[in-house]
């Protein structure tokens, strides 16, 4: 494109531009109003990702829902078993039940669950545990001792110091868990009892989040608008001058928004951030323009002439400086998580858009300006700034010591590169959240107490394939019995319901007549009944010793608090029915024994708990790893711990072992992010790289343009291992997307040190002249980009006061390795950079 | 007598079917009619679990039924055929009326035989949608009745418990037929009035004169899930011994009364 006729075009048509730009904002921030949040971690991998259908289908087949914590602590000598402590929980439990998006049923608490005791010798007695509260201490004491022997509820519903209780409520729509922590609360204080209670637990943090991420982009993104507001204000002194930049940032900010909102894409932790993203960025070349443009404006020069040598000056470095930022963000599309390629995608056609709106607005506007506005201007680029004097006498120090700054910038190098490997990866959910919020506080007080709020499953699964085959093979094509067993399936593919009902039809069917073409059936229902004996792998005492064996591994691993399975399960009840001595806590010896034993289980007031952790079918079990700690370093390690074991004891034959759950996935997507933010990263590299050569037709200019940057990026990594902070999600996104930015202060200062040079033929004049004019652009833009960031640091949430520390960190750092790094290195390398002796 | 008693019956219901019958002689007829056909009987029987996502699980059984007194004591034997896995598990019921009933279990893989107390008679039946008391019958003088209502064909009567503490439920509705005085529809409201359980009968024919429920269902409203009970073969006055209802049968199921009759 020609910038001279695109010059010529905008400025012979303002009103146009001014109506166009206007049109588009309004018809863009028209689709804001559709906003969807979207808060779930979860969404952090794609939907289709195996994990993430595997997560899901467990989720389904074991019945299983998202769980808020709710957790009573009364830390007197009784502890919370007491009678007023048990009925202020029962109180709170059977209100909570009632609240709409409680999945009753599966509601969790001391009186919602049933209780196997004996009753005299040779007679077990069902019942529930709490219906009513005790009336006196030993009764409530005598609860303590039941839940004892309950090893499903020890330790889960009840604290082993017999501190705490705790009540799962299992919701249908995550969505919803603000809202009803919201009435749990409510009812808490209408109980008005004096125990302390606490609410949390996964889908409670994401939900919350959600809400406050609202509020956060209330405060924070005006806030930015302020202060860069502010900060134009200190530059130029005059309020219709700087009003252009302004008009830039905010059209952006609600074009891009609109835009992604109007596109379906929902408003994730990511992308509330894109405003305040956009807001800095978008202001730069503006800034550029009305430095230039006031550099060189007199009132009585004619200003189109001005402007449209100011934009001819500006549109090559401009255009890079954008281009190399937008491939920062840009390459955050090779992340495999949504919401940070959503992110990366909007802020990068963002700062594009913000280009061409700087290219094409400030211009228009500019020429229409009454020259009385433009008046106090001419005072300012006279005026002299602090900052100004302190960036130059930096520059004098590292021209005169260059040997000794590439020294120490060396070494800084070595030290940061030591700090980047003691980096610790580590993220979770719930610290997203500042230390003192409520949810923080009770994951600690209910995982002091308990054996851990965090949920992951181990799942196994047995073959069934092979025992449908088998089956399958003994039904004669085009048999009657073929026919029903396959429009059985087309009906419900599941091959165990299917043959159930199959068994059904053909009683009916040998019940109904008895010529000899129906006798045929016989065979094949005992051939049934024996497919379905062999599908129920979790019958058998044998595989069930292997999930016993699996329970001891996860707690040897040390960082599990407790696991739940239904070998617990089958042993309670068997020991219950050999007399309730602890030496019959053991499985049954034979499936049959597994069986009836479950058979009683299943006779209880809450049948369906046993499907939590068996299919229906008994072909898959699920262990219910409790965690206190949701890290996903944690996590991790309890992984490597149990692939450990996996290899040295491995499954039955057929057998299959896999993880589910929240903490599991949230490890997942993170490992995921890491490898991505690599691979973004390093290609972020390679093409700013590629587009330096080519800027500046030189190999040595690239390198020198990466160079600041480098030593930027790995220093802030490196503080970041060295601090021992957590490498997690915003942090990983900070790396590809600062390097974008970062070398625009590079791009300046060496593009203009070329021109000076080619202007002076003296390097040590060039030098001078590039620390007036050229450095103080540069240092403002490094403050307005920092500063703009700094609102962030307000925010209630953790994530955005670590990306506004960081980003206003790097920025300012690396405008100061810039500004120390470049002449140094010039200096020793003048001969090959200017191509000429020193 | 039982002859008699059932004659009496249907005159009475041609005469006062004008005018309405005491909410007391509905309800007491509908626990006849359902739980104390003849004096003894004999069913195969066979439940479809069906979970709200199409999951299906099976129970086979027979059941063997002795009336001690009409309207009173009852015996039970159920002994399990299927699924294969439990095959032979036995249990016995001694149905008290004033008191708690007397039950016994039988685990033949554990070689176990074992008596069960229980708080409350509304547990679930072997894992399915039916509560054991659906099976043996609420008594009936458990819950204050009140006639609500009638049609041509039913009367409606709204019940709620004497003791709340013992139920899950704080009140249940019934459509009682006017001809076989058998509850056809049975629905249980929780605490804050929500329908969470609802009863059917499906199918009903007449055995030896007495109206037998053949099919019915019972789905639970919260899980989505719901169970198909069949009966098969039903036969009333066999004449069996009371013997055959003693804990002598838990190991030993008396294998003539087994087969169908």
């Amino acid at each position: 494109m020609n910038p001279e006729r695109l010059t010529h075009l905008v400025l012979h048509h303002p009103k146009k531009i001014f109506i166009g730009l206007v049109l588009l904002t309004v018809l863009t921030a028209a689709m804001m109003p559709l906003i969807q949040v979207d808060t779930d971690p979860e969404n952090m991998l794609p939907e289709n990702q195996a994990q993430r259908v595997f997560h899901n289908q467990v989720k389904a087949r074991f019945n299983l829902s998202d769980l808020i914590v709710v957790g009573a602590v009364n830390r007197s000598e009784q502890g919370i078993f007491n009678p007023q402590s048990l009925q202020a929980l029962l109180t709170v439990a059977n209100q909570i039940e009632a609240i709409e998006g409680v999945i009753a049923h599966d509601l969790m608490a001391l009186s919602h669950v049933d209780n196997i005791t004996q009753q005299g010798p040779g007679t077990i007695r069902f019942e529930w545990l709490m219906k009513q509260a005790p009336v006196d201490q030993p009764a409530a004491v005598a609860i303590a001792e039941q839940v004892a022997r309950l090893p499903l509820l020890q330790n889960t519903m009840v604290s082993e110091d017999l501190k705490a209780a705790s009540i799962y409520v299992p919701i249908a729509d995550k969505n919803e868990s603000h809202r009803i922590a919201t009435e749990i609360q409510t009812i808490i204080a209408g109980v008005g009892s004096t125990d302390e209670y606490h609410i949390t637990g996964l889908p409670v943090a994401e939900d919350t989040f959600g809400y406050q991420m609202f509020i956060q982009m209330g405060i924070s993104a005006p806030l930015a608008g302020l202060m860069i507001f502010v900060l134009m204000w200190v530059f130029f002194r005059n309020l219709k001058f700087i009003a252009a930049p302004m008009v830039v940032a905010m059209a952006t900010v609600i074009i891009i928004m609109g835009t992604m909102i109007g596109m379906g894409y929902t408003v994730h932790i990511m992308s509330s951030m894109i405003a305040i993203f956009l807001m800095p960025i978008a202001v730069v070349d503006s800034i550029h323009i009305l430095s230039e443009f006031v550099e060189n404006y007199e009132a009585d020069e004619d200003r189109e002439t001005v402007i449209g040598q100011v934009l001819n000056n500006l549109f090559k470095p401009m255009l890079f400086t954008s281009l190399t930022s937008s491939v920062g963000f840009f390459s955050l599309l090779l992340t495999p998580i949504p919401p940070v390629q959503i992110f990366g995608a909007f802020v990068g056609m963002g700062i594009l858009l913000a280009f061409v709106l700087t290219l094409v607005f400030v211009p228009a506007y500019l020429a229409v300006l009454k020259p009385a506005a433009l008046q106090s201007l001419r005072d300012i680029h006279h005026s002299r700034s602090g900052l100004l004097k302190g960036v130059k006498r930096l520059g004098q120090f590292s021209l005169t010591h260059s040997k000794a700054m590439v020294l120490l910038f060396l070494v800084l190098l070595a030290i940061s590169v030591l700090g980047v490997l003691r980096i610790q990866i580590n993220d979770n959910p719930v610290r997203w959240f500042k230390a003192e919020h409520p949810i923080r506080v009770a994951d600690r007080v209910l995982n002091e107490h308990f054996a851990g709020t965090y949920d992951a499953y181990l799942v196994l699964e047995s073959d069934r394939q092979s025992h449908q085959q088998q089956f399958m093979s003994q039904l004669a094509d085009g048999s009657a019995a073929e026919q029903e067993m396959t429009q059985l399936l087309q009906r419900n593919p599941d091959f165990t319901a299917a043959l159930t009902a199959w068994l059904f039809w053909a009683e009916d069917q040998l019940f109904a007549a008895d010529d000899a073409g129906v006798a045929e059936l016989e065979p094949l229902m005992v051939a049934a009944e024996q497919t379905l004996a062999d599908i129920a792998a979790f019958k058998q005492p044998a595989n069930l010793a292997y999930v016993e064996r699996l329970q001891q591994a996860l707690q040897d691993s040390g960082l599990v608090g407790k696991s739940n399975s239904l070998a617990d399960v089958v042993k309670t009840v068997y020991r219950e029915l050999m007399g309730g001595a602890a030496s019959d806590f053991r499985l049954p010896p034979t499936a049959a024994g597994v069986a009836q034993a479950l058979l009683q289980y299943q006779s209880s007031h809450r049948p369906h708990d046993l499907w939590h952790f068996v299919s229906q079918d008994h072909s898959s079990s699920l262990i219910w790893v409790q965690l206190t700690s949701g890290d996903n370093q944690d996590m991790s390690l309890v992984v490597n711990h149990m692939d450990q074991f996996l290899a040295d004891n491995p499954p039955p034959a057929g057998v299959s072992v896999a993880w589910a759950g929240k903490t599991f996935l949230n490890k997942v997507w993170q490992e995921e992010m890491v490898m991505g933010m690599g691979m973004s990263l390093v290609s972020a590299f390679v093409v700013v790289f590629v587009m330096m050569v080519v800027l500046f037709r030189s190999l040595l200019f690239g390198v020198l343009a990466m160079l600041p940057l480098t030593l930027t990026i790995a220093f802030i990594y490196g503080l970041i291992g060295w601090v021992g902070k957590d490498y997690d999600m915003p942090i990983a996104v900070l790396s590809a997307l600062t390097l974008g930015l970062s070398v625009d202060f590079a791009i300046h200062f060496l593009q203009r040190a070329r021109d000076l040079y080619q202007e002076t033929n003296d390097f040590k004049q060039t030098m001078q002249l590039m620390f007036e004019e050229p450095a103080a652009a540069i240092s403002k833009n490094a403050v307005v980009i920092a500063i703009g960031f700094t609102p962030l640091l307000l925010a209630p949430l953790v994530p955005y006061i670590t990306v506004g520390f960081f980003l206003a960190t790097i920025m300012a750092v690396s405008a100061l390795v810039t500004l120390m790094m470049l002449p140094a290195l010039l200096k020793i390398l003048v001969r090959w950079a200017f191509g000429v002796q020193r | 007598m039982k002859m008699i008693l059932w004659c009496f019956g249907l005159l009475m219901s041609l005469v006062v079917s004008a005018n309405d019958l005491a909410v007391d002689e509905i309800v007491q007829r509908a626990n006849l009619a359902s739980f104390y056909a003849g004096d003894d009987g004999r069913a195969e029987a066979r439940m479809l679990i069906e979970d709200a996502k199409g999951n299906k699980q099976m129970r086979q059984f027979v059941i063997l039924r002795n009336d001690l007194s009409e309207g009173g004591e009852q015996q039970f034997l159920v002994v399990f055929s299927r699924p294969s896995d439990v095959k032979d598990t036995v249990f016995l019921v001694h149905k008290k009326v004033a008191a708690d009933d007397d039950r016994w279990l039988y685990l033949p893989a554990l070689d176990l035989e074992k008596r069960i107390a229980a708080s409350d008679n509304r547990t679930s039946f072997v894992g399915s949608d039916f509560f054991y008391e659906d099976v043996s019958g609420r008594n009936p003088a458990a819950d204050q009745h009140q006639l609500v209502g009638q049609d041509e064909t039913h009367y409606h009567l709204a019940s709620v418990p004497k003791d709340p503490t013992l139920v899950e439920f704080a009140r249940y509705t019934m459509k009682i037929d006017r001809q076989t005085f058998l509850p056809m529809l049975i629905e249980y409201h929780d605490a804050h009035d929500r329908i969470y359980r609802r009863v059917e009968v499906l199918a009903v024919d007449a055995v030896q004169g007495h109206p037998t429920v053949m099919q019915s269902k019972v789905s639970n409203l919260q899980t989505g899930g719901h169970t198909l009970l069949q009966f098969r073969g039903p036969r009333y006055d066999l004449g069996m011994e009371e013997s055959v209802f003693t804990t002598r049968s838990l190991r030993n199921p008396p294998r003539t009364w087994l087969k169908a009759q």
